[in-house]
């Protein structure tokens, strides 16, 4: 047939309707062939590729490039993933694979061997058949999304009971209900657990713990007694309102907070050289009074984010310390990666915000999304965007009015301090005029000697420089001057070249003398320019000629050699009043805050994190998950005002439940929520989520006050229960979870110290200011007031699981080593605190009274008769030979040591 | 039959004897999840020894750390091509350092085959050469950033940023300790770090427990290695009375509290921290070691440290970090002939560690790392003799503890400027590491701030070539 159409030469002539169906089956061949051929061969390659490539791709590639893991961006688990590729671009080139990065990675290139997999070489058949298979272009039958990483399902992201609102009864929301409405949740998770409840703990034990839980420091035995006379149903609401209006509350507050903020007063990289903290205690200072003023916690979170920009009139500018949060973020020194240092302190920022104030870790999606949280890259750096346009700044807190009046003051001891200072230079100028007229005849005395030199190499220039009226090192010190050509000076470097000419004569030439002139011109028109101030004289020059170390050093002592009684005179009185002006000035105060920078603008996403791949912008505005698809993009300046609202608005399911939650952690070990930063999904479920939901309900209405809080909580019977175990309750719950009991705590570093200090009568109690050293014994301050140090954290810190200053903490870890114990039977500290305690109790006539004062001072109570016959027997017992400590200083050393004294029950 | 114990494992024992429970820590909720913990009563012993991921060979880590950056070109990376095109600046090294360098500066140090292995050491390791069959030197490092302070935190903790666990703590946290008497890391370093400071082995996240234990071995005393291990005022018959005492009073406390584990490690603790007064100077005065010992080391502060090393592992000590000096020692940026002073100083204590670790049968079950936190160029600084910091290519090497000796791995190129062969960034050289103590670096994590942190953070590949 095909011949028959192929021979007939001139289709025309065939008669139209046969020779058109011949036609019309060739054309169909003509189609059909190629199609139906490559029927046959898809169904081969697809054989090919489920036989040979595909069991290849799950063996050696799918864990690391499938749905679990996208290392390096990319997936090979479908074809529109490998057709996508990964961060570097597509890997498989259909129909080329000697162009194809799969095949290189998989074969190795020249000097270079296999690269992929990591921990293996494939077999040589099985890169045969990779290489086949990309040639054959690459046919996958595998459908399958392309995307790297999963789309978030918002929907059911939204249910997530993190980001659902708290809601409370009615009957919750009061704080006038005192613990009540707390019980009832417990009692409901004791019941279902089969729990039974241990009883309360005796007043002196639960004043104890209060009083550690609120203030940090130990009950005094008056106020132990004071409690344990007082039998008013209301005796224990009077002492967490005594301790609540007590100074030292703020003070211990204040420290869990600094835990979160990553609180720390040098930067890690290097104390040195970093940009200092000065004022780092500004924040520490802020805290504490807010806590003791009870700050509504939204305002608190607020003002830690944007107290400058939500600033009214009549508001404390010394709020502004609260900008400490960001303004003592980590500044990292990378000068050969400077972008990556930035991204670096980006994430300080946002890590250490979102964790404090949402409990979300929205660092996680830094380079990746979120892998749990519905938290995209996108949201991360919309976050960090605010950051971007927010700056490091030394911020003035004193009150307007007095800042007004130190910048006038300021500026007349600025104008005083020039007047004194144009004085004294006036008259120095005058004697640099007289040098400089015979500056042409200098600098040809100078060249003289030069040529003479070359003439007689041993040649002094005593003579030459006399004869011109020049000191020796005036004289050495000009012709250094003109022989370095100055770059500044133009003409000198011709001269530098003259001076290497001989001249026949070794006379100067016209050229030399008009140089010389010209010199001493310039000296001369620089010196009628007025000094030290901008466009004026030179300041480099002025060094060169006149300055210390300079050709014509004019020091104030030749000025004032120089100058008639009266010019002194006048010159005393213009010193005396710049004195007086800059007296005059008044101190203002300073903190480490921050402000927006002038042009804002948004960040875009860093691919994997990386500064040099970046892609979609990322708009300054909230997270998505709180605040919905269509949430606006932040316009005022740095976003940080709007971010801070949306963060304390009442209506944000998780600042409110993360404060409550931390709360609980404080007064009962473990919060609701254990993981007291991490409400996502990695975090832990709320033990008792109606509880929490009804305490963060209640904490909203009740105006966000935290001391009201804690008066709730510790007003439950849950809180006041003793510590005691229970073998049934321990075999269901060892953990306490459900709360049958109050969980026995030990003192954190600086509770130990601080109670140390107290019992033995040497704490000092004044409050703020500059820190101490922790670690030097004659610090008797509080803990709180010790450096923190983020290079180089204090030696005794350290060792009692303080946490690291450089990033946010939400609970201390315990851990008990042998070095604490050396530290409590060796330290200078301990001995010198044992034997202040060993001398306020040396008054006391028996052993057995010392016994009972050391008793009553370190522990609010008296020891029982086995304690004090034990205790007597140790102090009345002889030593053999002497010892550096008496028996009373080992006694009281052990009493300090004693589990007794670090632990609460 | 009951088998003699060996000498190590008496000085493992000495002194301890105390029940996992009377040792138990107690920990918050972060739990510790290493690799297998011992647990006890509910709760876990953080330093008890755990098993590890998979059998290894090397039980104990000496990190014999070169801080400063030396360099490879000079030490373990012959190039002869420095010769021949010395004074030349091709185009193949436009890569840019720390500071602006100049042409190819040849070494002023000759290099020798050594050992069977015939791998090429410069004169600067004379010494370490006649242990060259032992050595697994790798040649193809490569670091982040050319600065000493992520250099040597990234070297130290797998992270250029101050906030991140040492790699001795990572290690503590999967293994446990041998000896409870002593800390299971130790950083033996004559003084504070300039440039990072105590974050080269800080816990960071990890709980403290696993905080490297810094001995300042410079002038050292054996009584005051460990922060207020003697009691200035009262000798030991007073402070037993005086534990005594305690004792009574804790036990007291206890007796309406039992079963507390908390208050009984507590309890344990004094009583550990009592024998270590005695056992602790007992390890670091080295006047028991034999002139023929004393001798194989050499007399110095490294030397010393190098004896210290030895002395720590063989009892049980986890980890040990030796520091060359405070300060970035190796730093050569004016003259390379600087090497020739710390070479002098390192070379024969290095050797004398291997061949007496070798000769007690520790070797093999001591995983032994040289290097610092970079290399240095190829070519000079500016005008001068000396060499800028490198991180494209560098040199260290390991030795023991399931390493396979006499190789090298990996390669630079002809001038030895950047890896090209083989290519082990720091990541994998801690991955190698781990993986040769039996853990695996991509398991060994930590959950931390909702997410699980790894030495190796994303990255990591086991250089299986070097394994034996």
């Amino acid at each position: 047939m095909l011949r028959d159409v192929y021979l007939s030469g001139h289709p025309t002539i065939f008669p139209p309707g046969r020779l058109r169906m011949k036609q019309l089956w060739f054309v169909i061949m003509l189609i059909a062939l190629p199609a139906l051929m490559a029927q046959a061969d898809a169904h081969s390659d697809t054989e090919f590729f489920e036989t040979k490539i595909r069991p290849l791709l799950t063996e050696h590639c799918i864990a690391c490039h499938g749905e679990k893991k996208q290392k390096g961006g990319l997936r090979l688990d479908s074809k529109a993933a490998w057709q996508k590729g990964g961060e570097e671009g597509p890997v498989i080139v259909p129909g080329k694979s000697s162009q194809s990065a799969l095949l290189k990675m998989v074969r190795g290139t020249p000097g270079k061997p296999p690269q992929m997999p990591p921990d293996e070489v494939l077999p040589e058949a099985a890169v045969v058949d990779l290489a086949k298979w990309v040639d054959l272009g690459a046919p996958d039958p595998r459908q399958g999304v392309a995307t790297t990483t999963k789309e978030i399902d918002w929907e059911a992201a939204r249910k997530f009971w993190a980001y659902q609102p708290a809601t409370a009864t009615a009957a919750d929301s009061t704080s006038a209900d005192h613990g009540k409405a707390i019980d009832r949740y417990i009692a409901a998770g004791l019941l279902r657990a089969g729990l039974k409840p241990v009883g309360l703990a005796d007043k002196r034990t639960l004043i104890r713990r209060a009083t550690f839980d609120l203030t940090g420091l130990p009950p005094t035995e008056a106020e132990v007694q004071a409690f344990e006379a007082d039998s008013a149903p209301e005796a224990f609401a009077k002492v967490i309102d005594r301790l609540l209006a007590s100074p030292a509350y703020g003070e211990h507050q204040a420290r869990g907070w600094l835990d979160l903020a990553r609180y720390g007063e040098s930067h890690a990289d290097n104390e040195n050289t970093a940009e200092k903290l000065t004022f780092a205690w500004r924040y520490r200072d802020w805290a504490i009074e807010a806590f003791n003023k009870d700050v509504s916690y939204d305002r608190f979170v607020k003002l830690q984010l944007a107290a400058d920009l939500m600033e009214k009139p009549g508001d404390d500018p010394a709020d502004r310390r609260a900008l400490g949060l960001l303004g003592l973020g980590a500044v990292y020194a990378r000068p050969n990666d400077l972008d990556r240092a930035k991204a670096e302190q980006w994430d300080d920022r946002v890590d250490a915000v979102t964790r404090a104030f949402l409990g979300l870790t929205v660092s996680c999606a830094r380079c990746h999304d979120h892998k749990f949280d519905p938290i995209p890259t996108q949201d991360y750096y919309s976050l960090a965007g605010i950051i971007a346009n927010t700056q490091n700044a030394t911020v003035p807190i004193s009150p307007a009015d007095l800042l007004a009046a130190h910048d006038s003051a300021a500026a007349k001891s600025a104008a005083a301090t020039q007047a004194a200072k144009g004085f004294l230079q006036g008259a120095a100028d005058r004697i640099a005029n007289q040098r400089a007229d015979h500056l042409a005849d200098y600098s040809i005395a100078v060249w003289r000697f030069n040529m003479q030199k070359q003439d007689q190499p041993a040649l002094k220039p005593d003579a030459i420089a006399k004869a011109a009226g020049l000191s020796l090192a005036e004289f050495a010190a000009l012709d250094k001057y003109l022989q370095k050509g100055n770059a500044g000076v133009q003409k000198l470097v011709v001269w530098q070249k003259l001076l290497r000419t001989k001249s026949a004569d070794r006379e100067p030439t016209a050229q030399v003398r008009e140089l010389a002139q010209q010199f001493q011109t310039m000296v001369k028109d620089q010196l009628a320019k007025p000094f030290g101030v901008k466009g004026g004289r030179s300041a480099d020059s002025q060094k060169d000629w006149f300055g210390k170390g300079g050709i014509f050093p004019i020091t104030d002592e030749l000025v004032k050699a120089n100058a008639t009684p009266e010019w002194k005179t006048e010159l005393a009185s213009l010193e005396k009043a710049a004195a007086a002006a800059a007296a005059a000035v008044p101190a203002i105060a300073q903190c480490n805050g921050v402000a927006d920078i002038a042009k804002p603008a948004d960040l875009k996403v860093y691919i994997r994190g990386n500064p040099a791949k970046k892609g979609e912008v990322a708009p300054r505005r909230f997270l998505r998950i709180l605040s919905g698809n269509d949430r606006p993009a932040f316009k005022n300046g740095s976003g940080r005002l709007e971010l801070a609202e949306a963060i304390a608005d009442a209506k944000n399911p998780l600042t409110a439940r993360v404060l409550v939650n931390r709360i609980w952690q404080q007064h009962f070990g473990r919060g609701i929520v254990a993981t007291a930063s991490n409400f996502g999904v990695l975090g832990s479920r709320p033990t008792h989520p109606e509880l929490l939901d009804a305490l963060a309900a209640g904490f909203v209405s009740d105006g966000w006050s935290i001391k009201r809080l804690h008066r709730r909580m510790m007003l439950s019977e849950a809180y006041q229960r003793a510590s005691t175990s229970d073998q049934a309750n321990m075999e269901i719950d060892p953990e306490n979870q459900w709360l049958w009991r109050m969980s026995r705590r030990r003192l954190t570093v600086e509770e130990f110290r601080d109670a140390t200090l107290m019992v033995a009568g040497n704490l000092k109690r004044e409050m703020g200011g500059p820190s101490g050293d922790v670690d030097d014994v004659n610090n008797s301050r509080r803990t709180v007031y010790g450096r923190v140090s983020r290079h180089d954290l204090s030696q005794l810190l350290r060792l009692f699981d303080f946490p690291d200053p450089n990033i946010s903490s939400d609970r201390r870890t315990d851990t008990t080593l042998p070095q604490q114990a050396l530290f409590l039977m060796n330290s200078p500290f301990i001995l010198q605190q044992a034997k202040v305690l060993a001398a306020r109790v040396s008054a006391e006539k028996s052993s057995a009274e010392k016994v009972r004062a050391a008793y009553r001072q370190v522990f609010a109570r008296m020891p029982s008769d086995a304690e004090l016959k034990f205790a007597v027997g140790f102090l009345d017992a002889a030593d053999g030979a002497k010892v550096g400590l008496t028996r009373m200083e080992r006694f009281a050393q052990a009493i300090l040591a004693s589990n007794e004294f670090f632990f609460v029950d | 039959m009951k088998m003699p114990l060996s000498r190590r494992d008496m000085l493992k024992t000495m002194g301890t004897g105390l029940g996992t429970i009377g040792l138990a820590s107690v920990l918050g909720e972060q739990g510790l999840l290493g690799a297998t913990p011992v647990v006890g009563a509910g709760r876990v012993d953080p330093l008890a020894g755990k098993v590890a991921h998979f059998p290894a060979k090397a039980k104990y880590l000496i990190h014999l750390f070169m801080n400063g950056g030396p360099s490879q070109v000079d030490t373990f990376d012959h190039k002869p091509a420095l010769v021949k095109y010395a004074g030349q600046r091709p185009p193949s090294v436009n890569l840019s350092t720390e500071r602006k360098t100049f042409n190819l500066l040849p070494s002023p140090f000759a290099f020798k085959r050594y050992g069977q292995s015939g791998l090429e050491i410069s004169d600067l390791f004379k010494n370490v050469g006649e242990c060259a069959d032992d050595l697994c030197v790798i040649r193809s490092m490569q670091t982040d950033i050319p600065n000493h302070a992520p250099g040597l935190l990234m070297m130290c903790s797998g992270s250029s940023l101050p906030i991140r666990p040492a790699f001795g703590s990572w290690i503590l946290y999967g293994l446990g300790s041998e000896n409870r008497d002593l800390p299971g890391f130790v950083v033996l370093c004559p003084g504070r770090p300039g440039v990072v400071g105590p974050q080269l082995w800080g816990n960071s996240f990890l709980p403290g427990v696993y905080q490297g234990c810094h001995v300042v071995n410079k002038d050292m005393k054996p009584g005051n290695v460990i922060a207020h291990l003697r009691n200035p005022a009262i000798g030991a018959a007073a402070q037993r009375e005086q534990l005594d005492l305690l004792k009574g009073m804790n036990e007291s406390h206890l007796a309406a509290r039992a079963g507390d584990p908390a208050l009984e490690a507590r309890i344990a603790s004094m009583e550990m921290a009592f024998r270590m007064q005695v056992e602790a100077p007992e390890v670091f005065d080295l006047s028991g070691e034999t002139a023929a010992t004393r001798e194989l080391y050499g007399k110095g502060e490294f030397n010393d440290g190098c004896l210290l090393a030895r002395r720590l592992v063989e009892r049980g000590v986890r980890v040990v970090q030796l520091h060359y000096g405070s300060s970035e020692n190796w730093d050569s940026h004016d003259n390379i002939d600087h090497h020739a002073k710390c070479a002098r100083r390192v070379d024969q204590a290095i050797a004398g560690l291997l061949k007496d670790l070798k000769s007690r049968g520790l070797l093999d079950e001591t995983l032994v790392l040289w290097g610092g936190e970079f290399g240095r160029t190829p070519v000079a600084e500016g005008n001068s003799t000396g060499r800028d910091h490198n991180h494209y290519g560098f040199s260290v090497f390991m030795a023991g503890g399931g390493v396979r000796g006499g190789m090298a791995y990996g390669a630079t190129d002809e001038f030895g400027f950047t890896a090209v062969e083989n290519k082990m960034h720091v990541h994998d050289l801690h991955a190698t590491m781990l993986h040769l103590m039996g853990l695996d670096h991509e398991k060994l994590t930590y959950r931390y701030s909702g997410r699980d942190f790894r030495l190796t953070d994303v990255s990591g590949r086991v250089a299986r070539e070097v394994i034996a």
